[in-house]
């Protein structure tokens, strides 16, 4: 009671002072909103990031699915709205891919990093009775067979589809491999089924046919081994030389959005994602934690975005 | 046997049983208000599982799947405006039951059947599952072209009176679905250059353009013209269907579960694919096809068997080996993985116990779908009281939040009104609409499935009938729309004779 009326005193007061100095001093006054671009994983983590954040802030984070064109449409969106930290983005290098196939107008420029949370890794798999244990056993042989290697990953311009290219090309097979594209993650079925030779998609979708030996893993795409199959080799010791593709997930507001706020919503992502929960998702939904702050997080994506321009501009795949 | 107790001992505690049953109720809710789906649903409640224990997680998600897939044949149903696009099948009798003042027989039988496909598809999961497994393997991209073909070629049939009316309305249906991005190439059609046009139309917001917006539409017309619409469907007595009239369609639903298992279990298919196939099989088998259209019940026990057995088709390639068939098990998926259970071949090595929980929480699911819904029947039917025009406006709300929902998107709703109203012009000028749904349901999916078995067969069109399965189909479908063609001709021709015999009477009189 007593606390009450000392509040609401001191309330009046406040307004009686008057609200011409901006009000921001407890960012954030009102629920945060996290669009989010994409189905199936990255919607499942999104979401949970976005409850674990809100157990770190005053008002809660709520996630907003708002996908479709390869991420485009929820960029554009997140684009639109006032740099207040109210609205962000669970972005992924998407936003180079998106940008530099046509899709979207503007960069990630556009775009103020807050936080990196995860990468996920793809990994390159074959037939258990495919005889191939490395890439360059699957490179020999398609070599020595002359044919041509089918390999199954996601959409022309998708990042599986990049990261398929960059192998290829590392093993010098640009020419003699036929890339074809699958939504739903079919390409799994379609590897077991014989009608490709080899398939690039996220570990998640391979694991279990993995370990009942119908699949085999040949390598992950990443500088170093996974926590979710440290006995799977790397692309570079499988022998695809040096090599390192990840896709980053974090969190963006549209540029211009205040430091503080900025500063506030990372530290809640940073809470979030050393959470014992969010490990524990990671394990089972097949992503490696990895946070990093604001600043390294702006370096990766204009890094990153430097490669996937290279590497689509290379395959042709660049909007003239 | 242990295990199936111990499983059964979590799987029915207090608990999970509250969480299935909720399930259900959201499920049959979302399904039932035109506009919502049960896609939508999942999307809300899987945040929701993420803090639960493993069974009642499981249950709340399989309870608002199966109770989503039964809900979408209320509105179907009762109002003409399918609930989910699974049930757009069912629209095309069991509207005509409604306004022939047989509503809750439909609704009722409806659910029954929902209820026996759904545990047919159930009982093949639990014993073959490995087999159907392998078989579905088998059916790659040429395979399921000729399949969808074989389907477009069946269904066909359903085209009313005029072939090029229907083709027209089918062509329309296939041009709205290309709109977008191009999955396989990632080429941008008929955006004119924007972001928006980029999302391309979904289904369900097409869906809801082509029943809800014509009938909203002419409510309205109706209303203002001051035309009294005859008491057609002033009968809402709550009446259920027997035992006896269930069972004389047994083995067409049989049939039909067998159907939708089957389609369900072939990635890259699903529930409205399915239910066109029965509706289509249903008529064809039947004894009196000219009925079908006029409210026939076959024509809903049919597709409402078929989407049902689709839940259970489509969780034997999600929990053997690890593939979404559609939207609603790709959610399923990521609510299993949260919990820890990789679905794939191990999942049934690693984890047999929680595969029993999934079994039990099914059956549970249907048990609770059926109550419900026969419990609901007696309030559903009271919506036919509301004044046409009245419950037109409460519809086009709903449809305007539920095109918002699907991706909270407002271009769904300006889709919706632009839509809606082209629909109401095609159907003024007597364009069927049915082909329109066909045409956008296995439009993408006839598409995809071409494209990459070329492109896995390196341009060569062989490929469509080197496999038995393709062949087969292929050839079904060559057959039909061969003999679909003579009939047509001979009609023609006939026809004609008579015509010719008329005039040579006629001509000697002048």
């Amino acid at each position: 009671m007593q606390k009450g009326i000392i509040a609401s005193v001191a309330l009046s007061a406040a307004m009686a002072v008057g609200l011409c100095a901006p009000a921001r001093a407890e960012f954030p006054e009102k629920p945060v909103e996290m669009t989010i671009l994409f189905g199936s994983t990255a919607q499942t983590i999104g979401q949970l990031l976005a409850e674990l954040m809100s157990r770190h802030l005053p008002q809660p984070v709520v996630p907003v699915a708002r996908t479709g064109a390869g991420g485009a449409v929820g960029y554009q969106h997140v684009h639109g709205t006032a740099p207040d930290g109210y609205n962000i983005v669970w972005n992924s290098n998407s936003i180079s891919t998106v940008h530099h196939g046509g899709g979207l107008p503007f960069d990630y420029t556009a775009f103020a990093p807050v936080a990196k949370i995860s990468v996920e890794v793809p990994a390159i798999a074959v037939r258990a009775d495919s005889g191939w244990e490395t890439l360059s056993d699957m490179a020999a042989d398609i070599k020595s067979a002359g044919r041509k290697l089918k390999v199954g990953a996601s959409g022309r311009g998708s990042f599986t589809h990049l990261a398929t290219e960059a192998i290829l090309a590392a093993l010098d097979l640009s020419d003699s491999a036929i890339h074809v594209p699958y939504d739903q993650g079919r390409a799994p079925v379609e590897l077991l089924a014989g009608r490709l030779d080899a398939a690039l998609q996220w570990p998640g979708q391979f694991v279990s046919h993995h370990e009942a030996g119908t699949l085999r893993i040949l390598c992950v795409t990443s500088a170093a081994r996974i926590s979710q199959l440290p006995d799977v080799p790397t692309c570079a010791e499988s022998g695809a030389g040096e090599m390192d593709i990840v896709m980053w997930r974090g969190l963006a507001a549209p540029a211009g959005t205040p430091p503080e706020a900025i500063a506030r919503l990372e530290e809640a992502a940073r809470l979030a994602a050393e959470s014992e929960e969010f490990r524990k998702a990671a394990q089972t939904i097949g992503f490696e934690v990895e946070f990093a702050g604001h600043e390294a997080f702006g370096e990766l994506i204009a890094r990153d975005d430097t490669i996937i321009a290279d590497l689509m501009g290379q395959l042709g795949l660049t909007e003239q | 046997m242990d295990l199936l107790l111990a499983a059964a001992q979590v799987a029915l505690a207090p608990a999970a049983l509250v969480a299935v049953m909720a399930g259900c109720l959201l499920g049959v809710v979302f399904g039932a208000i035109p506009g919502l789906t049960f896609t939508v649903a999942m999307a809300l409640v899987v945040p929701m599982s993420f803090s639960m224990e493993t069974a009642p997680a499981i249950g709340l998600l399989l309870g608002t799947y199966i109770g989503g897939m039964t809900g979408g044949s209320v509105s179907a149903i009762l109002l003409g405006i399918p609930g989910t696009p699974s049930a757009a099948a069912t629209v095309l009798d069991g509207y005509q039951l409604t306004r022939r003042g047989k509503a809750s027989l439909a609704l009722g039988t409806a659910v029954v059947a929902s209820a026996f496909g759904g545990i047919v598809s159930l009982i093949i999961m639990v014993v073959s599952v490995d087999m159907v497994a392998r078989l579905a393997l088998r059916f790659g991209p040429a395979e399921t072209f000729g399949l969808l073909v074989f389907g477009l070629s069946t269904i066909c049939g359903l085209a009313q009176k005029s072939l090029v009316k229907g083709l027209i309305a089918g062509i329309l249906g296939l041009m709205v679905m290309t709109i977008g991005i191009d999955e396989i190439e990632g080429a941008q059609r008929l955006t004119f250059g924007t972001v928006v046009l980029q999302q391309g139309v979904s289904l369900l917001v097409a869906m809801i353009a082509l029943f809800a917006v014509p009938h909203v539409i002419d409510a309205f017309v109706q209303h203002y013209a001051g035309e009294q619409k005859p008491q057609e469907v002033a009968d809402v007595r709550a009446e259920l269907p027997t035992i006896r009239d269930i069972l004389r369609d047994f083995w067409l639903m049989l049939r039909c579960a067998l159907l939708g298992t089957g389609i369900g279990a072939i990635p890259g298919t699903g529930g409205p694919i399915a239910a066109f196939l029965a509706y289509a099989h249903a008529r064809k088998s039947s004894k009196r096809p000219e009925r079908f259209g006029k409210g026939e019940m076959a024509g809903v026990v049919a597709p409402e068997t078929a989407n049902n057995a689709v839940t259970g088709g489509a969780m034997i390639p999600l929990l053997s080996l690890g593939i979404p068939g559609d939207p609603a098990t790709a959610i399923l998926l990521s609510g299993l993985l949260i919990h820890g259970l990789i679905p794939g071949p191990m999942l049934f090595i690693q984890n047999p116990g929680e595969i029993y929980q999934i079994y039990i929480a099914i059956i549970v699911a249907y048990v609770a779908v059926v109550a419900i819904q026969l419990l609901g029947i007696r309030f559903f039917v009271q919506v036919l009281r509301v004044p046409a025009h009245l419950l037109a406006v409460a519809v086009i709300v709903m449809c305007a939040y539920g095109a918002f929902a699907i991706r909270n998107s407002v271009f769904d709703v300006v889709s919706v009104a632009v839509l809606g109203a082209l629909a109401y012009g095609l159907m003024r000028v007597g364009i069927p609409l049915t082909p329109i749904i066909l045409g956008l349901v296995l439009g993408p999916a006839i598409e995809r499935d071409f494209r990459t078995a070329m492109i896995l067969s390196e341009g060569d069109p062989s490929v469509f009938v080197a496999s038995v399965p393709g062949a087969v189909f292929l050839g079904l479908a060559a057959l039909v729309v061969g003999a679909q063609l003579l009939r047509s001709t001979r009609a023609t021709l006939s026809d004609r004779r008579t015509e010719e015999k008329r005039r040579a009477s006629v001509t000697p009189s002048e």
